[in-house]
């Protein structure tokens, strides 16, 4: 931490990258300059305001190249996984094998975004017969058929059953173009019965014992198909070294979230936040890397918080922020008006939460896979909400809809009273497509009430 | 005799009823011209149903809502009678609107899990201890468990009138087809009251009479997609008004959701697995993965009723139909038409019409 903190435009990073290397910066291999990107094709990141840090631009970095890590894998001769609509539990079993690199296709839905609508990914959907009517994640059909950003996965897994039914109806697209899917059940989480062996998982949720044994038996069907198709053992032990490393990357995260979101000023902009939440997922395809990114980034921010420097105002109205955006320019607009995120449920909150090393791996990932906070009743998931919005202190809440998404349809509803009756605090709802440009205005004024309205309650 | 309402063709009526209960087919409210006053003239506790109603409503008005997910949250705030209702995981929107639902005071929901998955002895595990499930639930509101030999007995007879049903299908109209296909997913005064059976056809449900003379033959068409509900089904006359005829209904509350006939010898011995092997083992359906079981039902069902065209008719927001559509086209050895319906056909009826009358033109 060399320079007072604060977020800065592309043209801005253009000169800080030069003093940082004047400076004496070492960048890994996939460094450089955040511009070159953008040239490249993703120019969303000329409407953005990133962090200042050389964690930062690392950060960026490591996020803007995870394509070009994949080819190289590929080239290396790995085997590629894909893991679509699995938010943090295949890719724990596939990298705990050599020479696999799993990945998240579904991350697909952000290139809309990062190149402005470039990339034809959505009209090639739209030709398909998914139109807008559907998630933004029906870019990964694009992306899948066009074959010019992720190279095709060898295997793709996809877990259904209690998974949205966008992604469930796109998958099944794909296995239709003659992709190889494996799929995998998650039943609904239902809470335990009385009388009921009741299982507590990761995060505070409960289920009862028969689902976590099935999910359990689910994956050994995943496990077994994984041994045969790398060619080695995905034994007991090699699980338990990946949940280690995978927990290494969710304690990382869980310490950054801890300061990032509760340090008074903000030490870390809400858009990298998001963006190092997102590694918990599938670790932007290269496990290790995630762990030194995040690293870093926890240092910068531990410096940060010890000398009282941030990103924005002290006492900035503090937001929870619920689902992740379709357009990262909406992480700055909050900042833009006042307001901070304090904490977040991105979807994927059980990803963040420590995999038990108590338990025989695969139920310990079965009990990860039951805890997503999708699987369950969004009433579960509220609770979850008011928990932590109220741990990190939370002023207001933001649900932030993801367009054609089918969750989003009724989840507000359940979702928004329950923290307006437990917590009383001001919610909105927004709905934020690929690109807000054109929205821009009208997000802005419902982000300024909000932050107002949170500012002048007692 | 308590009432209990389910919504999905993957809840065998039989279990429901050999419990003692009376199963009602979940189903959107017939339209009301004055929707207040029907409403609060229908109902004792007017605060309480106010607010239901006003909790259906803001439902109905959310973007992105199935249209039937909004209108069963609308059946099941105004259904003064109902003890129970019961809703499956088969969809997205169906268990985001149970947990709406379990939400409010007095209103019993089960969530049933019906897996996605179905190649696995364990997906069909589970679905037998949902059952199972159900049964603690349905005991506890009223019910009573069944005997094997009673859940036998009950088994026979839907199987039974089912039977009958199928056998009767040529004989009625596809809209009377539809309707006594409710009827026998809810057993009201015995299956197949619509069936002829009886010998009581009338002009409405018997199926016409092959159009000779000037007018050209009808075109056999199969329909295909989500649920169609008795209030939707104009449909059918617009399509047979156009020079069309429904030969095969492979909505999601048409034939195609019928369970297998069961296996008198596996029923007596084993009547669970035989319950679960019918419908969860037998019927084919879009949210299923793999989907193939729907697409080799199709093929045998549109090449043995010499099916010439297919309309699918799906919800708005129905993501699961919705990708299928082009799928369904390239596969297809007929032409597809496809129809997507609001919730409100009566504002859709010239666009729905006119594209079923251009799709009959292109066809004869």
């Amino acid at each position: 931490m060399s320079v007072r903190a604060r977020r800065i435009t592309l043209d801005e990073w253009d000169r800080r990258y030069v003093e940082l290397r004047a400076a004496g910066l070492c960048e890994p291999s996939y460094g450089g300059p955040l511009r070159r990107h953008a040239a490249a094709g993703d120019r969303r990141l000329g409407k953005l305001r990133m962090d200042n840090s050389a964690a930062a631009l690392r950060l960026w970095n490591f996020l803007l190249t995870e394509e070009q890590r994949l080819h190289q894998a590929r080239a290396r001769g790995c085997r590629l996984l894909g893991t679509i609509k699995d938010l943090g539990t295949i890719p724990v079993m596939a990298y705990a094998l050599e020479d696999v690199v799993a990945f998240y296709p579904d991350g697909a839905w952000w290139l809309p975004c990062l190149m402005e609508n470039q990339t034809g990914l959505l009209e090639i959907a739209d030709a398909m017969g998914v139109d807008e009517s559907f998630c933004p994640v029906r870019a990964m059909l694009g992306a899948f058929v066009r074959r010019a950003h992720f190279p095709i996965p060898d295997l793709l897994t996809c877990s259904v059953g209690a998974t949205c039914d966008d992604v469930s109806a796109i998958a099944q697209r794909l296995a239709d173009l003659g992709h190889a899917i494996l799929w995998w059940e998650v039943p609904h989480r239902r809470r335990p019965e009385p009388g009921e062996e009741a299982v507590e998982l990761p995060g505070g949720f409960q289920a009862p014992a028969c689902q976590v044994a099935f999910v359990r038996a689910e994956l050994e069907r995943v496990r077994e198909v994984l041994q045969a198709w790398s060619g080695q053992r995905l034994t007991d032990d090699r699980l338990r070294a990946g949940i280690r490393q995978a927990n290494r990357v969710r304690e990382l995260l869980r310490e950054l979230r801890r300061l990032g979101y509760g340090a008074d000023p903000c030490p870390l902009p809400a858009l990298e936040m998001l963006v190092a939440e997102m590694l918990a997922i599938h670790f932007c395809s290269d496990q290790q890397e995630a762990i030194g990114v995040l690293t870093v980034l926890l240092d910068e921010v531990r410096a940060r918080a010890a000398a009282g420097q941030g990103v924005l105002p002290s006492r900035a109205v503090r937001v929870f922020w619920v689902n992740p955006v379709a357009d990262l320019r909406v992480m700055n607009l909050l900042e833009d008006v006042g307001g901070r995120v304090c904490g977040t449920e991105y979807l994927f909150c059980h990803a963040l939460d420590a995999i038990p090393e108590n338990r025989p791996p695969l139920e310990a990932l079965a009990r990860c896979a039951l805890a997503d906070p999708m699987v369950g009743s969004p009433v579960d998931r509220a609770e979850r909400i008011c928990r932590e919005a109220s741990d990190f202190g939370a002023r207001a809440v933001v649900i932030s809809r993801i367009p054609g998404a089918s969750h989003c349809a009724l989840e507000g509803l359940v979702i928004g009273d329950i923290v307006r009756r437990r917590l009383g605090l001001p919610t909105v709802e927004i709905e934020v497509p690929p690109i807000t440009d054109a929205l821009e205005p009208s997000l802005r004024t419902r982000l300024e009430a909000l932050v107002e309205t949170a500012t002048a309650a007692p | 005799m308590v009432t209990v309402a389910y919504g999905s063709p993957f809840v065998p009526v039989e279990w429901l009823a050999a419990h003692g209960l009376q199963p009602l087919w979940l189903r959107p409210p017939p339209r009301r011209s004055d929707p207040e006053a029907d409403f609060v003239a229908e109902c004792a506790d007017r605060d309480e149903r106010r607010r239901l109603r006003d909790l259906a409503s803001l439902v109905s008005t959310r973007r992105g809502v199935c249209p039937l997910a909004a209108a069963l949250v609308d059946a099941a705030c105004c259904a003064p009678e109902l003890s129970a209702v019961v809703l499956t995981t088969s969809c997205d929107q169906m268990r985001y609107v149970a947990s709406l639902l379990e939400q409010q005071p007095g209103m019993p929901v089960f969530v049933m899990n019906v897996p996605s998955t179905w190649q696995t002895e364990a997906a069909r595990s589970l679905y037998l201890a949902e059952l199972q499930r159900l049964s603690r639930f349905l005991v506890a509101r009223g019910g009573t468990s069944p005997s094997l030999a009673e859940l036998t007995r009950v088994m026979v007879q839907f199987d039974r009138a089912r039977a009958e049903l199928r056998q009767a299908r040529n004989r009625l109209s596809a809209k009377a087809f539809s309707a006594a296909l409710i009827e026998v997913r809810e057993g009201l005064g015995g299956p197949g009251r619509r069936t002829g059976r009886a010998g009581a056809q009338d002009g409405d449900s018997a199926r016409p009479a092959p159009s000779g003379g000037r007018s050209p033959p009808e075109v056999p068409l199969a329909l295909a997609g989500g649920p169609l509900p008795e209030s939707d089904c104009e449909l059918f006359d617009w399509i047979q008004q156009a020079g069309g005829q429904i030969v095969l209904d492979a909505t999601e509350w048409g034939e195609r959701t019928l369970p297998r006939p069961f296996d008198v010898a596996r029923t007596q011995r084993d009547p669970l697995g035989q319950l679960a092997d019918a419908y969860f083992g037998a019927i084919p359906d879009v949210f299923r993965r793999p989907h193939g079981a729907l697409y080799e039902y199709l093929e045998r069902e549109l090449a043995s009723r010499q099916v010439r065209g297919l309309i699918v008719r799906r919800y708005l927001w129905c993501d699961l139909w919705h990708a299928e559509v082009a799928q369904l086209r390239a596969w297809s050895p007929v032409p597809v038409l496809d129809l997507d319906a609001a919730g409100n056909e009566e504002s859709g009826e010239g666009r729905t019409r006119g594209r079923i009358e251009a799709f009959l033109e292109m066809l004869r």
